[in-house]
């Protein structure tokens, strides 16, 4: 705890934020989800956790291919281990052994079974625990990987745009002048384009990965905190305290950074979660209509797609909007809670 | 104040230019646009006549397009000028009304635009009205009640409609009401039998009848900020001195929030009003994706999915210009209803 010692203000924030009860559960499961989305290669793969094999230990979840003869298969290509689970149940007293991750299927493989053609309904039986889609993919491990990729993804679209926003919308805010006049018109034709359409004639084009896509979307997303950002600045810099900083003598760069930038950490701190939620959001709509990442990146938008295009296979559209509802609403919970503790609003009531 | 919307208007110009300049010159630089579209329609439709099998790959198009026939289909869409030169072009004839010849129907893509414009504002308009009739008596009633049985119960169901996109919303009511339930159809603006119709009565009916999911999923998109909107600023209103002040002067409760409370709180709302307006294009993608409704939305997706240019830019200049339109719209209500905003 003496690594960073909060002052008084901060930690009655923080305490307000926890007497704030859902929003506060909301935090501690989202973040053991997020947390757990980082080990996902653990909890939902094809390859085993570990591999017990005449004496030898394998761990092949984040190692090199191990190939099938090593393990005593008949075959060069990688190990397919729930045939390799079968295979050793079968063989008993050799004392091999082969523990699967709790959903023994990772996102991109096609279950492929004789005779029969997906989407197959859930079963607990061939463990695939919310069926597989129209090509035989598992639902439950494309879900998993699905938030791994939308959680990054607006995590690293908040921080970028943030860290844009922040930047001159301070700038603009402290300095004023021809700078503030000139990003005032840039922001004010900039926020009249009817950006969803943009972003899909973007990259309708471009046809994006990861990156490129967080880049399109900045192009039109630095907006906000810009604003916000530069109207706090303006507030805060009209106060006695950066005035008296000034008498001093601090220069332009320390009265920023130590005594305005700290100031506002509580109005962008309660907007964090909303942006959270945003990210998330624009990242499914756009793979929902197919302009976001290419396939066969698992995302909740495709997910989407498909379900409400296979309304008979029923388990794919209800697993994703399950979770989607789940997420997002805990992420709302979060953001009311945060909201509540940084700017408590005591309403008057009348008898 | 008049000066300061007539900067506003005049500020429309540079600001369509920018958005136009930006897509027409992205559009210019595209694999896949109209001319490789046709010359691949061209090749599928020799490959299905029988024709040589032929990898697919980039000398392809030369085998079953000459030369001179390319360069003609070029100049059909101006791709023989240098890109600002033929925006120049397009832009005079946009200035007059003329949106150019979609390449995908073959017909002017402002006919086309002006067939789904009215399904879109039905949406739209009718969405607004349905929820400025819920916003704001619930806000109202919200605030009044304040931390009762009702302000909590009904703050899930608001709660819930903030933090989900309206099109899940609308995919949900798909799945159970349309799918599943069956009480519902499954898309479209009206029914096969809509031309038959004897009354106008029945055909009003049916076009509900079909409107009532998507509409739904409308509402759902933006009552919830609406209400909130509505709620806190009334609260905040009442919490004012001047209520406290006209309270303890004897005005009954009611009284003071009619006369004077209502009508400060109105102004967030009024603030919002524009925004309508570029509703009716912009959060319909999705839902006119999802009920296949033949609007606005609907055209340009496809219009993008199918490399079709002259609509995909016909498009995105409505809702430009919708859009622009509906900021200055929400301006100037902001200042008729509160006279101390002064724009400069």
């Amino acid at each position: 705890m003496a690594l960073f010692t909060l002052n008084p203000l901060t930690r009655k924030k923080v305490n307000r934020f926890k007497s704030i009860r859902r929003g506060y559960y909301s935090f501690i499961i989202f973040t053991v989800l997020v947390l757990l989305s980082c080990v996902a290669e653990m909890l939902v793969n094809s390859r085993a956790l570990v591999v017990h094999y005449n004496g030898e230990w394998f761990f092949p979840t984040y190692g090199a291919v191990i190939p099938g003869k090593k393990l005593g298969l008949d075959y060069d290509y990688e190990t397919n281990y729930r045939d390799l689970e079968a295979k050793f149940e079968q063989e008993k007293d050799t004392g091999n052994f082969v523990i699967l991750p709790p959903i023994p299927y990772n996102a991109f493989e096609n279950d492929l079974r004789d005779g029969e053609y997906p989407p197959f309904p859930p079963s607990l039986e061939t463990r695939h625990y919310l069926g597989t889609d129209t090509i035989g993919r598992d639902v439950a491990a494309r879900l998993i990987y699905g938030f791994r990729t939308a959680i990054f993804f607006s995590l690293i679209l908040l921080f970028v745009s943030y860290l844009i926003g922040v930047s001159i919308g301070a700038a603009m805010g402290y300095f004023g002048g021809l700078f503030d006049l000139l990003f005032q018109r840039i922001i004010e034709i900039w926020s009249n384009i009817p950006f969803l359409y943009v972003i899909m004639i973007v990259s309708s084009i471009m046809i994006p990965n990861f990156f490129t896509l967080i880049a399109i979307i900045l192009v039109f997303g630095w907006i906000q905190m810009t604003w916000y950002m530069r109207t706090v600045t303006y507030k805060e810099k009209a106060r006695e305290y950066v005035m008296a900083a000034k008498a001093l003598g601090a220069s332009n760069k320390r009265v920023i950074f130590n005594h305005i930038l700290p100031n506002t950490v509580s109005i962008i701190v309660t907007f964090i979660p909303f942006s959270i939620a945003n990210g998330i959001i624009a990242l499914t709509s756009l793979d929902y209509l197919g302009f976001g990442l290419p396939p066969p990146t698992p995302s909740w938008g495709e997910l989407l797609s498909q379900g409400s295009n296979n309304l008979e296979s029923l388990w794919i559209v209800s697993s994703v909007i399950v979770a989607m509802t789940v997420v997002l609403v805990m992420v709302t919970f979060i953001g009311e809670a945060i909201r509540e503790a940084f700017d408590p609003k005591k309403h008057t009531t009348y008898e | 104040m008049t000066q300061y919307f007539i900067r506003r208007l005049l500020l429309i110009v540079p600001t369509f230019i920018g958005i136009t300049v930006l897509v027409f010159v992205i559009t210019r630089f595209v694999p896949g646009g109209p001319i490789e579209r046709m010359i691949a329609e061209v090749q599928q439709a020799s490959m299905q006549a029988g024709g040589s099998m032929q990898s697919a790959g980039s000398g392809v198009g030369a085998a079953t397009l000459d030369e001179d026939q390319i360069r003609e289909l070029e100049k059909y869409y101006g791709f023989d000028k240098p890109v600002l030169v033929s925006y120049w072009e397009w832009l005079l004839k946009v200035v007059q009304f003329d949106l150019g010849t979609s390449s995908r129907y073959s017909e002017p893509v402002w006919d086309t635009i002006k067939e789904r414009l009215p399904v879109s504002a039905f949406y739209g308009i009718v969405t607004m009205l349905i929820t400025y009739f819920i916003s704001i008596p619930l806000g109202y009633y919200k605030a009044v009640k304040h931390n009762s049985h009702f302000d909590h119960a009904s703050s899930v169901v608001v709660f819930i409609g903030y933090a989900i996109p309206s099109y899940v919303v609308g995919i949900i009511l798909l799945v159970v009401f349309a799918s599943n339930l069956e009480w519902f159809p499954m898309g479209g603006f009206y029914g096969d039998e809509f031309e038959d119709m004897e009354s106008i009565w029945q055909q009003i009916g049916d076009i509900f009848y079909h409107a009532a999911l998507p509409l739904l999923a409308y509402v759902a998109g933006s009552f919830a900020v609406m209400t909130f909107m509505m709620k806190n600023a009334l609260m905040d209103n009442l919490a004012a001195d001047y209520v406290r002040t006209a309270i303890a002067k004897g005005i009954p409760f009611r009284q003071a929030i009619t006369r004077h409370a209502m009508r400060n709180s109105l102004i967030p709302i009024a603030t919002h009003f524009g925004n309508n307006i570029s509703v009716i294009i912009g959060g319909s993608f999705l839902i006119e994706k999802i009920f296949n409704i033949d609007g606005l939305g609907l055209l340009g997706y496809e219009s993008i999915v199918e490399r079709d240019y002259p609509i995909v830019l016909g498009v995105l200049v409505i809702s430009a210009i919708l859009q622009l339109l509906g900021n200055i719209l929400s301006d100037i209500c902001v200042a008729v209803v509160d006279p101390r905003v002064q724009f400069r």
